[in-house]
């Protein structure tokens, strides 16, 4: 993860590791570098966020309420790390038309909308998908007043196993100048039979 | 003028011909000016208590904060806290007293336990005269200068939290270089703040370990200032304005309270609205009630004013008479009534009355401590004056007029 912000001097930079059971509603991220944050962890059993902090040995519980602060100080936020949100289940979906190039691809554009009582604060997101792929493009996050606040895109696309996987995660916070951060995806695999340790107590504490 | 001393002497006798209706208008005219100089007193002396809470448990009377600060109140807004800066405030003549802030969000936590938490760092011997918060610790103590590693919680957090003095709790954040911050600190002291929304979500940490926890080096987000004198800000602003401009790297702001606490500034404006219309209503009542008077004894006496005219007084004597008499009535009023109402006043300017039960937590969501007070200031008197001679002045021209345009044959025979 590259964190670039007009209060940096050079972007951030964060390596992490993260198994994703969206089935189990769990997920777990182990930081790997700066080395001053080694070590850290988050384990997110619904409905529950876990951070584990190493340097002074404590686990913490970050509350729903917040959920959209910052990640790790990116414009990624913990919801977007460790989704409580389940793009089938919390919203309606709308079909807005197709978008005959977006950047040379033909894409569909399609709104999701929250339910009412989703876990959710955005008031519509608006997502292009790849219409020969069905790869996420873009997404537009639009709050509760219409207000456009962040914009995502993907890129760096690659064949993963069948998948037409974006490499490249980008985010925007319209309303923070200077501010970007994009996750790139060294290694990624899918449909891996996960071992219940991982998402524990104990497995927050381990170090490796 | 040799006419006035006798109109003067008849109208005097005038108003004493009809005792009652006299005592009844006069007892009027009292209870407005008592009712005037107390609801003026109480809403002053309610009014200051709030600002005065509020500005000591908020940014002061003036904030001096990085441009922008009130709009986004991130860590990237923020003032460097320079030898050189204190010292141009510290010299600023306006300026009682100026105490630095870093002002964070945390998320604080105790084994499952965590809440999200505004985070202070203050500068223990500045805040000291600044602000209440030393004040209110209710048990334990203040924070000390150096970097110890110790907080004050509000008593309602540190029950969420499950902690008491001498526990340690985490302190989760992100600092300014974006990095996740996190300390473990001991709980020196629990305050009580007057509104307990705050008293949940606030903890108070020295500045020094602020700056290391944030990463923030001499930054600070606001500099909290009490003026000398709070009626003079705009003097105070622009007097701090150019002591700062040569120390200028990054754009600043200096704020009065209004300004920063907006709410504060409309609740009071809104108050002063609805205190201000009844007291006009109140006005018009006694207005009427001496029209009222004054209009009957001219009735009474057209016969008498009659005479008065076919005895070669001018109108514009007749019209001074009754003038004159409804000076004195209202002028008797305001006498007595001011002599009643100060002294009462300004003993309870000196004892306060503390509110308890329900209303008691009103107060509280307005950052006031529950008691009432009375605040006389000098202009308050003398409003009470001038209204009482506008309305002595307005309800005496009808009556006035009338009688001086008598015709001397009608007003004889009419009775």
């Amino acid at each position: 993860m590259i964190v670039k912000s007009p209060r940096l001097p050079q972007p951030r930079r964060v390596r992490f590791q993260s198994w994703d059971d969206r089935g189990g509603k769990r997920a777990f991220i182990r930081v790997l570098e700066p080395p001053k944050d080694r070590g850290s962890a988050f384990l997110k059993l619904h409905p529950n966020l876990w951070s584990y902090v190493p340097r002074v040995e404590r686990t913490i519980r970050i509350p729903p309420s917040m959920m959209l602060q910052s990640w790790m100080g990116s414009d990624f936020t913990n919801d977007d790390l460790v989704r409580e949100s389940s793009t089938l289940d919390d919203y309606d979906h709308r079909w807005l038309g197709i978008d005959p190039s977006h950047q040379g691809v033909r894409a569909f554009v399609i709104e999701h909308l929250p339910h009412e009582n989703a876990p959710v604060v955005w008031g519509r997101i608006v997502v292009w998908v790849d219409a020969a792929k069905s790869a996420p493009l873009r997404q537009e996050f639009y709050d509760e007043s219409g207000e456009k606040l962040r914009v995502m895109t993907m890129s760096d696309f690659r064949d993963v196993g069948g998948r037409w996987y974006p490499h490249r995660w980008s985010m925007v916070p319209l309303d923070k100048p200077g501010h970007e951060t994009a996750i790139e995806v060294n290694e990624i695999r899918f449909d891996e039979k996960f071992a219940d340790e991982i998402f524990t107590q104990r497995n927050l504490t381990r170090k490796e | 003028m040799r006419g006035m001393g006798l109109i003067l002497r008849l109208a005097w006798r005038n108003i004493f011909r009809n005792k009652r209706r006299t005592a009844l208008t006069l007892a009027a005219a009292v209870f407005a000016v008592v009712l005037l100089v107390h609801m003026i007193a109480l809403t002053t002396g309610v009014h200051e208590r709030m600002i005065e809470d509020n500005v000591r448990m908020h940014a002061g009377h003036l904030q001096l904060t990085g441009a922008g600060y009130l709009e986004d109140r991130t860590l990237e807004r923020f003032v460097e806290w320079t030898p050189q800066l204190a010292a141009a405030i510290d010299g600023t003549r306006g300026v009682a007293a100026a105490a630095p802030r870093v002002n964070g969000f945390a998320l604080l936590s105790n084994g499952p336990a965590s809440q999200g938490t505004l985070l202070l760092g203050v500068d223990p011997d500045r805040e000291a005269l600044v602000s209440t918060w030393p004040q209110r610790v209710v048990s334990g103590a203040f924070l000390g200068g150096a970097p110890t590693r110790e907080i004050l919680l509000g008593e309602r957090l540190a029950e969420t939290l499950g902690v008491e003095l001498g526990d340690e709790v985490l302190v989760y954040t992100v600092a300014y270089t974006l990095e996740n911050a996190y300390e473990l600190f001991r709980v020196r002291g629990l305050i009580r703040a007057p509104d307990p929304r705050l008293e949940r979500s606030l903890a108070l940490i020295s500045l020094a370990d602020a700056q290391a926890l944030f990463a923030y080096e001499a930054r600070v987000s606001e500099v909290a200032m009490l003026a000398r004198d709070a009626s003079r800000l705009d003097e105070t602003r622009a007097e701090l304005l150019a002591r700062l401009r040569p120390l200028e790297r990054r754009a600043v702001d200096v704020n009065p309270w209004p300004v920063v606490m907006p709410e504060l500034a409309q609740l009071i404006r809104i108050d002063d609205i609805q205190n201000y219309s009844m007291l006009a209503i109140l006005v018009v009542v006694v207005a009427f009630g001496i029209l009222n008077t004054i209009l009957m004894s001219v009735l009474e006496r057209q016969r008498e004013l009659g005479v008065m005219l076919a005895l070669g007084l001018a109108p514009r004597g007749i019209f001074r008479l009754v003038y004159v008499e409804s000076l004195l009535l209202s002028g008797l009023g305001l006498a007595l009534g001011l002599a009643l109402a100060v002294p009462a006043a300004l003993y309870m300017q000196g004892h306060p009355i503390p509110i308890t039960g329900d209303i008691q937590s009103l107060t509280e969501m307005f950052g006031a401590a529950p008691v009432v007070t009375w605040r006389l200031s000098a202009w308050n008197p003398a409003l009470a004056t001038l209204l009482m001679i506008a309305i002595a002045t307005l309800a005496a021209l009808y009556p006035a007029a009338k009688a001086a345009s008598a015709r001397p044959v009608d007003a004889l025979r009419s009775l």
